[in-house]
């Protein structure tokens, strides 16, 4: 039913009793307004870092996105366990679960092994859940996706994607583990799930997709090295992964000594053969995102210094031009490396891009997104990076609410 | 993928600890006592004979050793000095004697072109070579190849025999394994040793009659894939406890010793000083890489990159002062290796303090410009390139594909059947421009030949050194690459054949910062 706020036609009463009527209609329906608009007014709207702590307790960090897109930090929620700060460039450490009976932010501690669930309302933990007694991440990082019914966490120890049921409250119960490995013995670098399909890149070049229907992944057959990794000879290898709303298309980005993207049809239920796109525009694309809107696909240029909106066509799956934000700031000198990508805004093309810092001073950048007429552009904010204290090493960040898809 | 991880090797390498049934290597001094440095093996009548056997065990606290075993009449020795004049003969006989290691793990491909030396199969963890670093020494099979020489365990071993140009500069240069993708490993375990030829008091008059001492810095970890801080050791002895047991360098108040000292670590970029109370003393510096400088020069600090020698003299401080001999620490960029400060020995004064051997005297002098590589600052260059490291991470842990590229060509790892990434032949002279555009340090290392430095960053240097492994710091993130400008020279038909450069980080250097040249006869 459609809402409006505007007052109703009154009716042709000249009664009291129609006048009182009228009355008390106006008086409730600017009541449901008011309420309305508190409501959408709490509704958070939150920055969250996986902070990844290595030698002290870990955390995560919820900052309030301001109405400019500017960053401000509310809160702190120790998560109880110990991260490594560090792993996969690819791997999104956070999850965000936004239904109608629960908001979450699952996290996972890479060093103790465990996925722990925060509430967005309350900023405490729900509950937490470890896989089976070897299923850790010590060594790279602990991977996250979900779907309403499902989590999936990659252990890059064991080489596991462990399978949890998500509960009420933002708990969780483990299922089971799945083994898997890359055609050339790689580990998980990093997941995407749409609806009942889990898509995974393995770190050596080669891709897999899963049936997630009944919750645990069964391979669907598909397990198969990228077009760039197999021409260029193991020099670019897919790491990040985005699927499409619709569930056509997976996208990859590739570690690569340039920018350089792959796109796989998997409309057929499996994983097609990967058409790449390449760019000189910038180094490395090891973490990707597309816009609320599917028409950018963001790329963090994970080993450079930049940010890269790409065209994307969701009709064809085709990626073309874009632009490329300069040199982001403290590159060289604060942080390292860049790592995941969130929006501010969870619609269009999402405003401002926000992506992780790693390095000795972990912070965030805000770059601002601009389209218009078959063009774009990316700055860098004045007021970015903001320095994430509480992180010894970020690389996984997400906003909430998050991205419809 | 082409690179073999570091988390693979390393896994392989734990297993092997895990295998190894007795020890191989002689034991390893104990902390806190006196430095002894390594036996030597003389050259005789123009010939050095000498058989090595390369062994491997772990020790008691679960150090991984591979050591370079020479019998002797009264018991085995590691590692022996072997010392050699300019135009001797170096009779080498390598055997490899690793046992416990699984086979199965971490082969490598050798070249398919059917280029074979000694013996055949794959490289695994097992296998070994020798490379003589520094040694301008033809690539040849039975000289100082890399690329096609192996060894494998169980078998005969294998004959070098080199012969020492007559103008090779007198200095240091040492011997060490070179099997891509494991060098690692065993020079990690201890496989280094350390080579002198004679003569340098022919040129530098100011060390002769001085004790010399041969020092040798290694590195040991336990576990090879977690990140440094490595374990420092010196002529074997743990060394960089900060007011713990330390090796001791023994000598006279106001005694003057020429110290030749080989960095034989993975990845230490060592700054040295010599401290009395505290203070860094002058040390005159004679030689870098082997190579004699036009001019000692009276510095500090003196940095050695990693495979780097530097040769210098240094006085004891009076009676009742505290000396110590240090590393400092050293920026190797934001995602380089920590080289932090260390001492590597203190420095015991004692009138008492055991002679060393001295450099000979009343040597016939010899001019600089008799040595190989003379006049190279006049030669005109015939070609001039650039290259450049640069790094690509999967992520902060990685996989990490290590790249030296020679620019316009394709970013790529080595592999050992690639064609070689520079062709040039004998005769000509080349100015290489090299660039770090990666964010960590790293160490530019040239088979066969020394070069000359011209200039660091873009501008001229005022000593034009001979080196063959030089540092080039980590790029900032912005402005301009550092660079040094070299001069190559392959004028010397002895280099004829095909070699390689590479980064002397050896975790680098196996993971594929390497390429061919080919020197065209």
């Amino acid at each position: 039913m459609a809402l409006s706020c505007s007052p109703v036609e009154p009716e042709k009463l000249s009664t009291a009793e129609s006048m009182r009527k009228q009355f008390l209609r106006i008086a409730a329906l600017v009541w449901i307004c008011m309420s309305l608009t508190a409501a959408f007014a709490a509704t958070p709207h939150y920055l969250i870092t996986n902070d990844d702590v290595v030698f002290f307790p870990t955390s995560v960090t919820f900052y309030t996105v301001e109405a400019n897109g500017l960053l401000t930090l509310s809160g702190q929620v120790f998560t109880g366990g110990f991260g490594i700060s560090g792993g996969y460039f690819g791997q999104s450490r956070l999850a965000v679960l936004n239904s109608s009976t629960d908001q979450c932010v699952y996290t996972s501690e890479a060093f103790s092994g465990d996925i722990v669930g925060v509430s967005v309302n309350t900023l405490e933990v729900g509950g937490s859940a470890f896989g089976s007694e070897t299923d850790t991440g010590a060594s790279n990082g602990i991977g996250l996706a979900l779907n309403s019914q499902y989590l999936y966490a990659s252990f890059t120890d064991p080489n596991a994607i462990g399978t949890f049921q998500i509960q009420p409250g933002c708990s969780l119960t483990f299922i089971s583990d799945t083994s898997v490995v890359g055609l050339q013995g790689g580990f998980v670098t990093a997941m995407a799930v749409h609806g009942t399909t889990l898509v995974v890149t393995y770190g050596d070049g080669s891709i897999e997709s899963f049936n997630i229907a009944n919750g645990p992944p069964v391979s669907n057959g598909d397990k198969q090295n990228s077009t760039a990794f197999l021409k260029s000879r193991g020099a670019a290898y897919p790491n990040g992964v985005d699927i499409t709303e619709d569930g056509h298309f997976a996208i990859f980005g590739d570690t690569a000594t340039s920018e350089n993207v792959e796109v796989s049809d998997m409309s057929s239920g499996r994983l097609g053969k990967t058409v790449v796109y390449s760019s000189g525009a910038a180094i490395n694309s090891s973490n990707l995102m597309l816009s609320p809107n599917e028409a950018l696909l963001y790329v963090s240029n994970t080993q450079g210094d930049q940010i890269t909106a790409a065209f994307f066509d969701k009709n064809t799956g085709k990626v073309s031009g874009g632009c490329t934000s300069n040199k982001l700031k403290g590159y060289g000198t604060s942080w390292a490396f860049l790592g995941s990508l969130a929006v501010a805004n969870p619609n269009g093309s999402g405003g401002a891009v926000y992506v992780a810092e790693f390095g000795p001073e972990s912070s965030i950048g805000i770059v601002q997104v601009s389209v218009s007429a078959g063009t774009c552009s990316l700055a860098e904010r004045a007021k970015s990076p903001v320095l994430d204290p509480n992180s010894s090493g970020l690389l996984s960040i997400s906003t909430f609410p998050p991205r419809s898809f | 993928m082409q690179c073999i991880t570091r988390f693979l090797l390393g896994m392989a390498t734990c297993g092997v600890a895990s295998l190894s049934a007795f020890a191989q290597c002689p034991p390893r001094p104990n902390p806190d006592t006196i430095v002894q440095d390594a036996p030597s093996i003389y050259s005789q009548n123009g010939v050095l004979k000498a058989d090595l056997t390369l062994g491997h065990s772990v020790d008691i606290n679960g150090y991984t050793h591979y050591c370079y075993i020479y019998q002797t009449a009264t018991g085995v020795v590691e590692a022996p000095t072997l010392r050699l004049n300019p135009g001797d003969r170096l009779l080498l006989h390598v055997k490899d004697n690793i046992t416990g290691n699984d086979e199965s793990v971490s082969a490598m491909d050798m070249p398919s072109s059917g280029a074979k030396c000694g013996d055949a199969g794959m490289a695994t963890l097992n296998s070994t070579n020798v490379h003589f670093h520094g040694m301008n020494v033809p690539p040849t099979c039975h000289q100082d190849d890399v690329l096609t020489t192996l060894i494998q365990p169980g078998t005969p071993g294998f004959q070098f025999d080199l012969q020492v140009p007559g103008n090779e500069p007198p200095g240091l240069y040492w011997y060490h394994p070179h099997v891509h993708g494991f060098t690692e490993f065993q020079v990690n375990g201890g496989a280094a040793g350390a080579i002198v030829i004679e003569g340098m008091d022919k040129l530098r008059p100011e060390v002769a009659g001085l004790p010399e001492r041969v020092f040798t810095v290694r590195q040991q970890f336990l576990v090879p894939w977690v990140p440094g801080p490595y374990q420092l050791t010196f002529n074997f002895q743990q060394a960089g406890i900060v007011q713990g047991p330390s090796p001791i360098i023994t000598m006279k108040p106001g005694e003057k010793q020429f110290w030749r000292i080989l960095n034989a670590t993975l990845q230490d970029f060592m700054p040295l000083q010599v401290w009395v109370n505290g203070e860094p003393q002058p040390l005159e510096l004679i030689a870098l890489d082997g190579y004699p400088l036009a001019q000692p020069r009276t510095q500090k600090t003196i940095l050695i990159p990693p495979a780097g020698r530097a040769e210098f003299i240094v006085q004891a401080p009076p009676a009742g002062t505290q000396a110590y001999f240090y590393t400092l620490t050293y920026p190797t960029g934001l995602t380089g290796n920590p080289d932090i400060i260390e001492p590597l020995a203190k420095i015991q004064l004692s009138n008492s303090a055991p002679s060393a051997p001295v450099v000979k005297t009343n040597a016939q002098p010899v001019s600089l410009d008799k040595l190989k590589f003379s006049g190279l600052l006049n030669q005109s260059p015939t070609a001039e390139r650039k290259l450049y490291f640069s790094e690509e991470f999967g992520g902060t842990n990685g996989p990490i594909q290590f790249y030296i590229t020679v620019d316009g060509q394709k970013q790529k790892v080595f592999q050992p059947n690639e064609d070689p990434a520079i062709v040039t032949q004998v005769g000509a002279v080349e100015d290489w421009t090299i660039e770090n555009r990666a964010l960590e340090t790293h160490d530019f290392h040239i088979h066969q030949i020394h070069f000359q430095v011209l200039e660091v960053d873009g501008k001229p240097v005022a000593t034009h050194d001979l080196r063959d492994s030089i540092e080039i710091p980590f790029w900032s993130g912005s402005g301009p690459y550092p660079s040094v400008k070299v001069r190559m020279d392959f004028r010397d038909p002895n280099t004829a054949g095909t070699f390689v450069f590479h980064c002397h980080i050896l975790l680098h250097e196996d993971l594929g910062m390497m390429h061919k040249i080919l020197v065209k006869p």
